[in-house]
């Protein structure tokens, strides 16, 4: 017999199935409830504020700036790039919101394994950890948010939502992408000695530029 | 709790306790008995030892001896199942009553009843001072400097934590200073500590360091086993911290610490 | 266990001795539980949030086959290639295959404590395929030819002094590092081209997740993803257990794994992976296998079905005060601490691994810093006490302890032996204190033992003493 059976010949005599589908799909939504009832509390009501406040802790270490627009990204850009010491060159995420802006002061390069800067464009956010979110797909290829050194987001403020819950409703229903990230922070490890290191694989630095 | 405090209403029934003192009480330190004799006569509590007590089985128990294991809880449930309250001055022989005998009678309903129902009024002796008696000690005073070590069964399968600091602060000029990992287990562990005697004393040499750096006088719990182990290695590391059940100081009994044998 | 090391105690014996063992391994676990109290301070819920998240694994396990055959068909449908695997050898086999069909010379691997579970390094290894650890701490324990000795931290036994000489030695710059920082700096040099130029990367999955057929992983360097993206072939190897009902339920045990584990909110990297590379994709793999593997799972869902709820946190671990002393190496199997003395005789049989439930001392600690309840004093102790009723134990314990509670199954037999016995023990003590015990040695080795009453106190009571 094949391991599939074998397998699922052990869990169905161990298991079985007592329940509709629906029954059990009820009892699923029911415990994801339960949950929601004892959350961590967040600390501001305010949903920008909050994930500005998660995502700029230390413990995540990102950093964080306003910006009125989308225009505003480039010039952002190009700040961080004479503030760090960078080359005016960046690998831009294809996300159309994002090609559609003037990079006349910065130069747009592959995306390389040795890529300083890469900009990108998050779906959203989460409030609750200072989570960035992306959908793989042709506008967000998944290296971009891996491969730099120094990983720049534009994130619109009103993407964000609360919670993790708020995105699986959301998405209640869509199909489901091949990658869905979510970034907090940058690349960190813990490996040696519990100590956080920074840049471990992915970038070292987080630069989010939120809109809006 | 399963009751309240009866402290300072119209006076009830004083109810009936039978004190199981543990075997290791029994054999090694008869002043904890008697402690705890002093301290629920005080509460109020018409207090009995049956003689025919020896040992809860937990030995057994936690060596997967369920047959010797069940036949000592058998005894330990006909000798005390008419009291109102079984006490133990032992939070591991308590949750050994409490929690484990009716697990241990999982597959025999009627044995398993019975354990249930002594369970549900089974009590480590300070947790039942404190939260079914509403005591508090009155007059005791000792000058000294001391730490607490919570003892893991009456701590975890019991929720004994607050009640003994509550007791001690009633004692004058008995003054208590935390400890660093006063939840961390002391490497006791009953059998373990004989069967695994390098780790076991791996672990007790940090929890030594700890209690030691406390500068305090004294060392108090509520379990016997665990004291004699951290008090034999504070013995054997030549600290001078003197170490006492918690019940002994309450009934302003502690006058020989453990080892300092009466003169 | 008996390994190549010797037994149990052998290894404990050798741990107990290292100085640097004891330096890493106060160093991590310590700045784990610190980090880890901070986060559940900041939770006021935290108690209830666990129950909720037992629930969550409870239900997924309560309709195991169900959710198990969604997530196939889901999966399938997103493209990914299904391999069942009963046993380890059939897991390993699965991923050669696989990599051979890839003609694959070089694997990069992100950590998968699974993948330690069925030998997957070993297999690998004999299939002549360059295996390339990119989780860090794998990285480090790659270059030493060691096996992991934590969950989450599988070079919790090295120390940074150590790890500096081992890049030093084995680094294409040969550096001396002394920061944390210019070591992780040198890895990530060093590890750079591997993971463009591998045909496969493998990882494992923290979650199955039914409702979509996807895979998560969970990471904070970011290498699972520069492991499974670039590689032609990514090969997933998963515990059936790791299945959840939704990504809704996913999310909420990650919440307690993460803090559990890190004392982070949440892993830097959270992805979900659901199938091969797409139409208009720039990248991603263009095969996308999941290896299924059982290896006692059905077992466990009969005989001890509360650890299949176990998230591989290691929490367990940081607070267990054996785990702290004598480190991963000398439990001997894949998983240490008490969710290892747990699962061990599972894998490996109870009779050669039946010393890991006993090495414990039942203090609870490790249930109540679980995330998901589970009762690892009991699960340790049912071990124990198959291990008697199966006849493992040595004979002379059966008797003393047989012997013990007949003795004190009649109370005036008892009495009367206490009331012999006692005074030869009394005759060994000076000052109080007993130095040698008989037929216990082992506590006299390192402690004394105080000399006990002259007359018990049940014996006291009897002759109306108050002392």
């Amino acid at each position: 017999m094949s391991a599939r059976h074998d397998i699922f010949s052990a869990l169905r005599r161990l298991r079985p199935q007592s329940h509709s589908e629906a029954a059990i799909a009820a009892q699923a939504r029911d415990l994801a409830r339960a949950m929601q009832d004892c959350l961590p509390p967040l600390e501001f009501s305010d949903l920008v504020e909050n994930f500005i406040a998660r995502v700029t802790a230390e413990k995540v270490g990102a950093s964080v700036e306003r910006a009125a627009d989308w225009s505003n990204l480039p010039e952002a850009v190009a700040r961080y790039a004479e503030t760090h010491g960078l080359a005016k060159e960046a690998a831009l995420q294809p996300d159309s919101r994002l090609l559609a802006l003037d990079w006349s002061e910065i130069r747009a390069a592959p995306l390389t394994s040795d890529t300083m800067m890469a900009v990108g464009a998050a779906r959203g956010g989460i409030a609750e950890t200072g989570s960035l979110l992306f959908h793989s797909g042709p506008e967000a290829p998944t290296l971009y948010g891996f491969m730099p050194l120094h990983h720049i987001v534009a994130l619109e403020a009103r993407a964000i939502v609360a919670r993790f819950e708020d995105y699986a409703a959301q998405e209640q229903g869509q199909p489901q992408p091949r990658n869905v990230n979510f970034i907090t922070g940058a690349s960190g490890t813990t490996d040696i000695e519990g100590v956080l290191a920074r840049g471990a694989h992915g970038p070292r630095r987080l630069h989010i530029v939120m809109i809006g | 709790m399963e009751e309240n405090a009866n402290s300072g209403g119209a006076r009830q029934a004083p109810p009936k306790v039978g004190l199981f003192a543990t075997c290791l009480v029994d054999m090694l330190r008869p002043n904890i008995g008697f402690s705890a004799l002093e301290l629920l006569r005080a509460a109020g509590c018409d207090v009995e030892v049956p003689k025919a007590q020896t040992c809860c089985g937990q030995p057994a128990y936690n060596s997967g001896d369920d047959a010797s294991a069940k036949r000592l809880a058998r005894q330990v449930i006909e000798i005390f199942e008419d009291f109102d309250y079984l006490v133990a001055p032992s939070g591991s022989c308590a949750a050994m009553i409490r929690v484990h005998y009716p697990e241990l009678f999982h597959a025999d309903p009627a044995m398993r009843e019975r354990a249930e129902r002594l369970g549900a009024k089974t009590f480590e002796l300070l947790s039942f001072l404190a939260d079914v008696r509403g005591f508090r000690p009155r007059g005791v005073s000792c000058k000294a400097s001391a730490t607490y070590h919570d003892t893991c069964s009456g701590l975890r399968e019991l929720g004994v934590k607050a009640q003994p600091r509550a007791l001690l602060a009633a004692i004058e000029g008995l003054e208590m200073r935390p400890m660093e990992g006063e939840e961390t287990c002391c490497g006791f562990g009953g059998t373990f500590c004989v069967k695994y005697s390098e780790i076991s004393d791996a672990i007790v040499t940090e929890k030594a360091e700890n209690i030691v750096a406390t500068g305090a006088d004294l060392l108090l719990g509520g379990d016997l086993g665990c004291l004699l182990n951290m008090a034999g290695k504070l013995r054997r590391a030549g600290a001078s911290t003197r170490v006492f059940h918690a019940a002994e100081l309450l009934a302003g009994r502690a006058l020989h610490a453990i080892g300092e044998e009466k003169p | 266990m008996t390994t190549a090391l010797g037994t149990f105690k052998d290894r404990a014996r050798k741990a107990l001795g290292d100085k640097t063992l004891k330096t890493a391994l106060d160093r991590t676990t310590g700045n784990a539980r610190v980090k880890r109290a901070a986060a559940v301070a900041a939770w006021p819920d935290f108690d209830r949030a666990r129950a909720a998240a037992a629930a969550i694994k409870d239900h997924a396990l309560a309709h195991f086959p169900h959710y198990l055959e969604q997530f196939e068909r889901n999966a399938l449908a997103s493209g990914a290639k299904i391999h069942w695997a009963r046993d380890a050898k059939e897991a390993c086999a699965a991923v050669i295959d696989i990599c051979r069909q890839a003609k694959a010379k070089t694997a990069t691997r992100s950590k998968s404590m699974l993948g330690e579970e069925i030998g997957l390094p070993d297999a690998l290894a004999e299939a002549g395929i360059r295996r390339v650890e990119t989780d860090l701490a794998e990285h480090i324990i790659q270059l030493a030819g060691e096996t992991p000795s934590h969950i989450i931290w599988p070079a919790a036994h090295r120390t940074r002094e150590d790890v500096s000489k081992l890049f030093q030695q084995h680094h294409r710059d040969h550096l001396l590092l002394t920061e944390v920082e210019a070591m992780v700096a040198s890895a990530r040099h060093e590890l750079r081209d591997d993971f463009f130029g591998a045909e496969v990367g493998i990882s494992g999955a923290n979650f199955l997740v039914a409702e979509t057929g996807a895979i998560c992983t969970i990471t904070n360097e970011g290498n699972a993803e520069l492991t499974t993206t670039p590689p032609r072939v990514h090969i997933v190897t998963a515990g059936i257990e790791k299945i959840v009902a939704t990504t809704e339920h996913a999310l909420q045990l990650t919440r307690l794994l993460v803090r559990s584990a890190t004392g982070a909110d949440l892993t830097q990297y959270t992805t979900f992976h659901c199938g091969p590379k797409r139409a208009g994709d720039r990248d991603g793999p263009e095969e996308f296998h999941i290896v299924l593997v059982d290896h006692g799972r059905t077992q466990m869902l009969e005989e001890m079905p509360d650890m299949l709820r176990c998230v591989r946190c290691g929490a367990c671990l940081n607070h267990c005060v054996v785990y702290r002393k004598i480190g991963g190496h000398a439990y001997g199997g894949a998983y240490p601490g008490p969710m290892g003395a747990a699962l061990t005789p599972i894998f490996d049989g109870l009779e050669p691994s039946r010393d890991l439930p006993h090495a414990c001392t039942l203090n609870g600690m490790c249930k109540q810093v679980c995330p998901v309840d589970i009762p690892l004093p009991t699960l340790l102790r049912d071990w124990r006490a198959k291990s008697f009723r199966q006849g493992f134990e040595s004979p002379a314990l059966r008797r003393g302890l047989a012997l013990w509670a007949l003795v004190a199954s009649k109370p005036r037999l008892y009495r009367a032996a206490l009331a012999l016995a006692l005074p030869l023990l009394r005759r060994r003590g000076k000052d109080g204190w007993i130095a040698a015990l008989p037929f216990t040695p082992g506590w006299t080795q390192s402690r004394d033992f105080p000399t006990p009453a002259k007359k018990t106190f049940l014996a006291q009571i009897e002759s109306g003493e108050q002392a």
